[in-house]
């Protein structure tokens, strides 16, 4: 069966009336968090895998699409209006959408961020429909070798590509791969980390670890800063929602380069969508007809990045499916619920499980078009919540984040050890560690495990097995490379200034 | 709490972490790589950093938000955080015996007074419907076991 009879086929369950309503909630959920501030897609989906007991899975991965979509829209508004980006990837947009906004333009650099995010995200998705079953079959000749190699050329990316510095990505890492490591052993039944506490049997879960990063440490690092006790300057929304011909004739080209960006980099490992929505700003001011305009409300530079952005979230996607690899954090925690419903990812998923993975790629496609309808006439509503006062705000995200830890296991022991990394994301915030090597750390340390111990044993042994299988050796040399560069260039270049 | 402090605290973890490897029961199972291996090589990685980064705070070259463009905490840093940490330890202490409803807004009262919202009635009053509204949301429509919304000890 092809990929466009299989699309079909997740067409007709895609637009099941339940199945469209968990879309729908979806991209209306993801839009907010993605809105306000100290929310992302990522905890938002931690917070709610407990509901993987209750609701299908067919719905429930249809939902966190919409979120994780959403997320990547609604991420716009806030930047645009209150120069503050609802989520990490939107900080480029919020340089010229906001000096849009100042200038009486916040109408067209919301039309075009949404409608940018539309095109690209609808050509992500493309892509992902057609390219990934063919990663799916080059996948289908990976052994544990290549899949352990797989997995540590995912964890030195993350570590060492993003974030300022190599050495705290790694530290990073490391702590998460420790805490992944807490629980029994999966192949012998040894307890590991437990400190003698059955709480920890079985490990620590990454919603936890996730909400307590992302949300307490958050706050607390707000709280500590002080600086945020009232709601902050949102401009109106002036101009027109409907772009004029010129906005169109300068937008088109950026979100098609955006959306070209986004894909192959999200897909890659430690891709994500921050890199890709700077490459665009910086591609587009230096082919704008107007360069000018760049830094005072050039419509490019929201056109271009918004693009890439949600071209990245259909490109995350693509190994978490094919190869079972998540290339972020909020990918990670996806890969949770995956295995919460006890669905194994990777090339298997798409013959084992080939109408949920079909239906979901389809509901991307329909939540496209949700979040374009939802977007533009509900911006007033966006708007309002941008009011909320911070001591609200924070202790609504602080209950909600105890609720879903307390409610995922009924344990209060949870929502201690929630705090506890909730002062580790505080000291990993102001000493600025990457948060997303630790999430990632966190779930791939027994998968890599196991995938060692079972390359082991049927290479008797043998530790060349990780080096002398062709595939295997170089993903490890790209993997040594990607660690030993950036410090060496950075050095390079370091160099090169001083003699300049 | 400066980087060097800091890397004092990971290189404490990475020794808690040491300790821990060899309480590890071997295996009775005979294979390749028994389940102590991988947790040695990571606890030896993370003290090896811990030593690194201690190095290189030391020297003065790693970052603190406090000497970046965020600049230095408003007074009463530590009061703030006291504060919503406070707010953690009521839910942690008081959910059992006093139900959801109560120690989440207790726990919302101090997130909110982290962020300079006096302690009053007001506070009680937002705090406590929207902690309310999510034990609705959460454990009545959605079926997540959060408990009674409020249960009396006695």
């Amino acid at each position: 069966m092809n990929a466009f009879d299989s699309l079909m086929g997740g067409f007709a369950n895609a637009l099941q009336p339940m199945t469209l309503m968990y879309g729908f909630i979806g991209c209306f959920v993801g839009t907010l968090v993605g809105v306000l501030p100290g929310i992302g897609p990522a905890l938002t989906i931690a917070l709610l895998l407990p509901l993987t007991y209750h609701v299908p899975a067919t719905g429930m991965f249809v939902m966190f699409a919409g979120i994780y979509y959403g997320a990547a829209y609604g991420g716009s508004t806030t930047s645009i209006l209150l120069n503050t980006p609802g989520e990490s990837a939107s900080v480029v947009t919020a340089l010229e959408g906001n000096k849009m906004a100042r200038r009486g333009r916040a109408g067209p650099a919301l039309a075009t961020a949404a409608i940018g995010s539309f095109v690209a995200g609808t050509i992500g998705t493309l892509a992902l429909t057609f390219v990934a079953p063919w990663v799916v079959e080059a996948a289908l000749a990976f052994g544990p070798a290549e899949y352990f190699s797989l997995m540590i050329l995912s964890l030195v990316a993350v570590s060492a590509v993003l974030g300022n510095s190599v050495l705290r990505g790694i530290a990073s890492l490391t702590a998460g791969l420790l805490f992944g490591l807490v629980g029994l052993d999966l192949q012998t039944g040894q307890p590991r980390f437990t400190f003698g506490q059955t709480e920890l049997l079985d490990g620590i879960e990454v919603t936890i670890a996730a909400v307590g990063l992302f949300a307490v440490g958050e706050a607390l690092y707000l709280a500590w800063q002080g600086k945020e006790t009232k709601a902050g300057e949102v401009m109106k929304v002036t101009g027109s929602l409907w772009l004029s011909a010129q906005d169109w004739s300068r937008s088109w080209k950026a979100w098609l380069r955006g959306a070209l960006f986004g894909f192959p980099i999200g897909a890659m490992p430690a891709g994500g969508a921050e890199l890709p929505t700077l490459l665009s700003y910086y591609t587009e001011k230096k082919l704008s007809k107007h360069p000018e305009e760049f830094g005072h409300g050039a419509i490019e530079g929201v056109a271009g990045p918004e693009a890439a952005n949600n071209a990245a979230a259909a490109g995350v996607l693509m190994p978490l499916l094919t190869l079972g690899i998540p290339t972020s954090a909020t990918a990670a925690i996806m890969l949770s619920a995956f295995q919460g419903y006890g669905i194994q990812t990777g090339p298997t998923l798409f013959s084992q499980q080939g109408s949920l993975v079909w239906t979901l790629i389809a509901s991307l496609y329909i939540g496209n078009v949700i979040l374009l309808v939802l977007n533009l006439p509900l911006v007033g509503l966006w708007v309002k919540l941008l009011k909320i006062p911070p001591p609200w705000l924070y202790a609504g995200i602080i209950i909600i984040s105890t609720a879903g830890v307390y409610g995922a296991g009924n344990s209060v022991f949870n929502v201690g050890l929630l705090y506890v990394f909730g002062l580790i994301g505080f000291a990993m915030r102001r000493f600025d560690f990457p948060a997303a090597p630790l999430i990632v750390g966190l779930i791939l340390a027994p998968m890599a495990e196991q995938s060692m111990r079972q390359a082991l044993t049927i290479s008797m042994g043998e530790w060349s097995t990780f080096v002398t299988r062709p595939l295997s050796a170089s993903l490890m040399a790209i993997s040594v490379i990607l660690l030993i560069a950036p410090p060496l260039v950075r050095r390079w270049q370091q160099k090169r200034v001083a003699t300049a | 709490m400066t980087p060097f402090r800091l890397a004092l605290c990971l290189l404490a973890l990475g020794l808690v972490g040491a300790w821990q490897v060899t309480l590890i029961p071997e295996s009775p199972i005979q294979m390749p790589v028994g389940p102590i291996l991988t947790p040695a090589v990571v606890v030896g990685v993370l003290l090896v950093i811990a030593l690194l980064y201690g190095l290189s705070a030391w020297r003065g070259r790693q970052l603190d938000a406090v000497l970046g463009d965020d600049g230095q905490p408003l007074p009463g840093a530590n009061r703030r955080m006291l504060m919503l940490l406070g707010g953690g330890a009521a839910f942690v202490l008081l959910a059992v015996p006093l139900g959801f409803v109560i120690p989440a807004t207790l726990c919302g009262m101090g997130v909110a007074r982290a962020f300079d919202e006096p302690l009053g009635w007001r506070s009680a009053l937002v705090c406590g419907t929207i902690a309310l509204l999510f034990w609705i949301l959460f454990a009545q429509v959605l079926g997540v076991g959060l408990g009674p919304a409020v249960a009396w000890p006695l």
